[in-house]
């Protein structure tokens, strides 16, 4: 039902970039972007590596062209911001009013309020810390962003963990199906915080090294930070204002294992259904598919579950698949948005991503990720994963612009 | 337009007697002070001691409401579930920046951090009911559950069959006093006495869940009508007028019989209600609710829960029996307004 669905604008900021063409430049160039953080207070600053943006919060500020210089403004909105101008100047947006906005993160603007948690809470500290009170939950970066850009029709926040963004791209996709809207921006944000990192740690989920998906001795995932989003843009406003589409969100499916509230299900059945379900929306075939981007967070559970489902959907005609976390870091609410954009480029120019770090394949699969870059690959279909807690599954199909 | 959706089953935990037996015939529950919690029901019945063992309250109070709505009802496994939560699971969040800093970020406990995630509740009501189909959080302050909703809508004229969708909402004294420090509440009000005083800024707090099992046809019980759902984004008065008008033309102009209000004693908000009251005529009855369960982000659930009480019972509940109601007959359409400290204002429409 409703509208055919185009991708006309892109933005992001990663470890890898600042903008789309930095990332585009790093992906081709196989330049991962982990390291150890410079801006996280924690323990394991020099233990667990992450993928962190190499710039210092006041830096971000700057680059989001502030006129206020960034005061009150968390380093989760800056990041926000960086990619949200370069997303609207891509699609040729000057006036925001009349576009939608949905948003995701997990943890909002927690990587500056753990900062000054304990002063907020201690009645004999004051100061000017306490403009953060209010920054911490999900909808203070959506609502800076919007009010900086000047989005006044619908805005709305997604969290649904590491699968937030690819939920809001559903979502506004849908909205645009309904009629509700002509052009909607999608995607996610999020900082490092000390909080996530002793989250996953605390999970057994962080490798000390370079994550390995899809590898037997892989051990866990390195967290990271970006912000990425997306403009869609309905088929007749695309066709009235002449827009230049750069793919199609041909198919989308969200669906919950009810396994754990942690664990994928060992065979994979929740993302299983949601890649079957968006490629059978998309009306595309199995052999149409020329590459999917995995979620492939490189913990023990996820990859086993994936490549599962990967090798039912495909039987023994598995398409190229690679996880790009080894270069971004695994971006939670920002994951789906990050790796959507990497879909498309990959279509745009005809690439398929090298999974780096894989040495040896998992027992337990009959398949391995692409580990070279593959350049004049055409690909003019791709399936997106974003698997997060809470069983929450969600796949995408990008496919190239035909319209 | 989105299609509107019929009220299959419903369950709401409040300050208020709203969980067991007949809400309708209860007296009102006065606070003590401007915090109001929940009457936290017996789990037991909903959910194994060993999970009990395990879980955050939040995590209780959602998951329960969401199984009592549930349980019994024509859908036990619902086409979807949609929930909203400005804040999600205070106390966890709370726990788990604490143990960060008490132990050193060594040999911490994962559970809080987990349950801290805001779609935790979605995930174990999906767990318990087996439910594989479409699931989703929206959090986003005063349109979380305005946003579910929404969702909801889309869903059904999607060719869902029946939707779970709520909120859950807590406040716990570590925020309710953060929040103090920046204006929220105010001094030494109750729930009976914030209304008389809009001269002076800030409101009470509350906390609450609630719960609709909705269908996109009718089914064996249809409570009431869900006819649609309007966000406004910090407009200015007369933009939230012209919103309404629109907002009631797409639905045929109806007479709304009873105005529901977020009225909550702060005077930076009163403008707005004053408005909206101008907007209606003697006939529309207009009472405010957060005297049952305080000012949170999702309150306009609590809202749509006593929107739907109202229809059925036809007359308003012992605790609203303050509000002038003899002329309250042939209640046909109750409209709901609330607003979120000024920023996120919301329209939901219900009939009979």
């Amino acid at each position: 039902m409703g509208e055919r669905v185009f991708i006309t604008g892109v933005g992001m900021i990663t470890a890898i970039g600042d903008n789309v063409a930095q990332n585009l430049r790093s992906l081709q160039a196989q330049q991962p972007g982990i390291g150890y953080t410079q801006y996280i207070d924690t323990i394991y600053q020099s233990i667990l590596p992450v993928a962190e943006v190499k710039h210092a919060t006041a830096t971000l500020a700057a680059m989001a062209a502030l006129p206020n210089g960034g005061e009150g403004f968390t380093r989760t909105t800056l990041l926000g911001l960086i990619a949200m101008r370069e997303a609207l100047a891509n699609a040729n947006i000057e006036d925001a009013s009349e576009v939608g906005f949905v948003n995701a993160s997990t943890v909002g603007g927690m990587c500056d309020t753990e900062n000054v948690y304990f002063d907020i809470v201690d009645p004999s500290k004051t100061g000017s810390f306490l403009q953060y009170v209010d920054t911490l939950d999900c909808a203070d970066c959506t609502q800076r962003i919007a009010d900086v850009v000047q989005f006044q029709s619908h805005i709305s926040t997604i969290s649904t963990a590491c699968s937030s963004s690819a939920n809001a791209l559903m979502y506004g996709a849908r909205m645009i199906k309904h009629g509700m809207l002509e052009k909607v921006v999608c995607g996610g944000t999020e900082a490092l915080t000390r909080f996530t990192i002793n989250g996953f740690n605390s999970l057994k989920n962080i490798d000390k090294q370079h994550c390995k998906p899809f590898d037997h001795q892989r051990n866990g995932l390195n967290l990271g930070e970006a912000a990425a989003y997306l403009v869609l843009e309905s088929e007749s406003s695309v066709k009235r204002n002449n827009s230049t589409v750069l793919a199609e969100l041909s198919g989308y499916c969200n669906t919950n294992e009810a396994f754990h509230p942690t664990s994928p299900s060992p065979d994979g059945d929740g993302a299983y259904e949601a890649m079957q379900k968006a490629l059978a929306m998309s009306g595309r075939q199995l052999n149409e598919v020329q590459y999917v981007n995995v979620h492939g967070t490189a913990t023990l559970n996820n990859d086993v579950s994936e490549g599962k489902a990967l090798e039912r959907l495909f039987g023994s005609k598995v398409p190229k698949f690679s996880s790009t976390k080894p270069f971004t870091g695994h971006t939670l609410a920002a994951a789906g948005a990050v790796e959507a954009i990497f879909s498309v480029l990959a279509i745009q120019h005809s690439l398929i991503y090298p999974n780096l770090n894989f040495s040896e394949r998992m027992e337990e699969l009959n398949i391995s990720p692409e580990t070279q870059l593959l350049e004049n690959y055409t690909v003019d279909n791709v399936i997106s994963n974003s698997f997060g807690f809470g069983g929450n599954n969600a796949s995408l199909v990008i496919s190239s612009a035909q319209l | 337009m989105l299609n509107k959706c019929y009220i299959q089953a419903t369950s709401a935990i409040s300050p208020q007697h709203t969980f067991e037996g007949e809400f309708h015939t209860q007296p009102f529950v006065a606070s003590t002070r401007n915090l109001l919690n929940v009457i936290e029901p017996n789990y037991s019945g909903f959910i194994s001691p060993n999970n009990l063992r395990r879980m955050s309250r939040l995590l209780k109070i959602g998951q329960t409401a969401a199984l009592k709505c549930l349980v019994g009802s024509e859908f036990p496994v619902p086409g979807a579930i949609i929930t909203g939560t400005g804040k999600g699971s205070l106390h966890d969040t709370e726990k788990f920046l604490k143990n960060i800093r008490e132990y050193e970020e060594t040999a911490l406990n994962p559970t809080p951090f987990i349950q801290s995630t805001y779609n935790a509740v979605n995930g174990l009501i999906a767990l318990q009911q087996k439910c594989t189909s479409y699931n989703n959080t929206f959090v986003h302050r005063g349109f979380s559950f305005e946003s579910a909703l929404q969702d909801t809508l889309m869903q059904l004229q999607e060719g869902v069959e029946s939707v779970l969708v709520g909120s859950f909402e807590e406040m716990s004294e570590e925020h309710f006093y953060i929040k103090g420090r920046i204006g929220h509440w105010k001094e030494g009000a109750t729930n009976e006495t914030f209304l008389a005083d809009n001269q002076t800024t800030g409101s009470i707090a509350g906390e609450g869940s609630a719960y609709f099992l909705v269908t996109a046809k009718p089914a064996s019980r249809n409570l009431a009508v869900i006819e649609g759902v309007e966000m406004v984004y910090k407009p200015t008065t007369e933009q939230l007028g012209n919103r309404l008008q629109k907002f009631l033309a797409q639905h045929g102009n109806p007479t709304i019989d009873v105005l529901l209000t977020g009225e909550n004693g702060d005077a930076n908000f009163a403008h707005y209600y004053q408005y909206l009251h101008q907007q209606f005529s003697p006939s529309t009855t207009i009472i405010p609710f957060k005297q049952l369960c305080g000012e949170y982000d999702t309150a306009s659930s609590f809202a749509t829960w006593l929107a739907t009480e109202i229809l059925v019972h036809q007359s308003l509940p012992l605790s609203l029996q303050a509000y002038n109601t003899a002329s309250l007959q042939n209640v046909q359409h109750v409209l709901i307004y609330n607003n979120f400290m000024g920023e996120q204002h919301s329209f939901i429409l219900l009939s009979k």
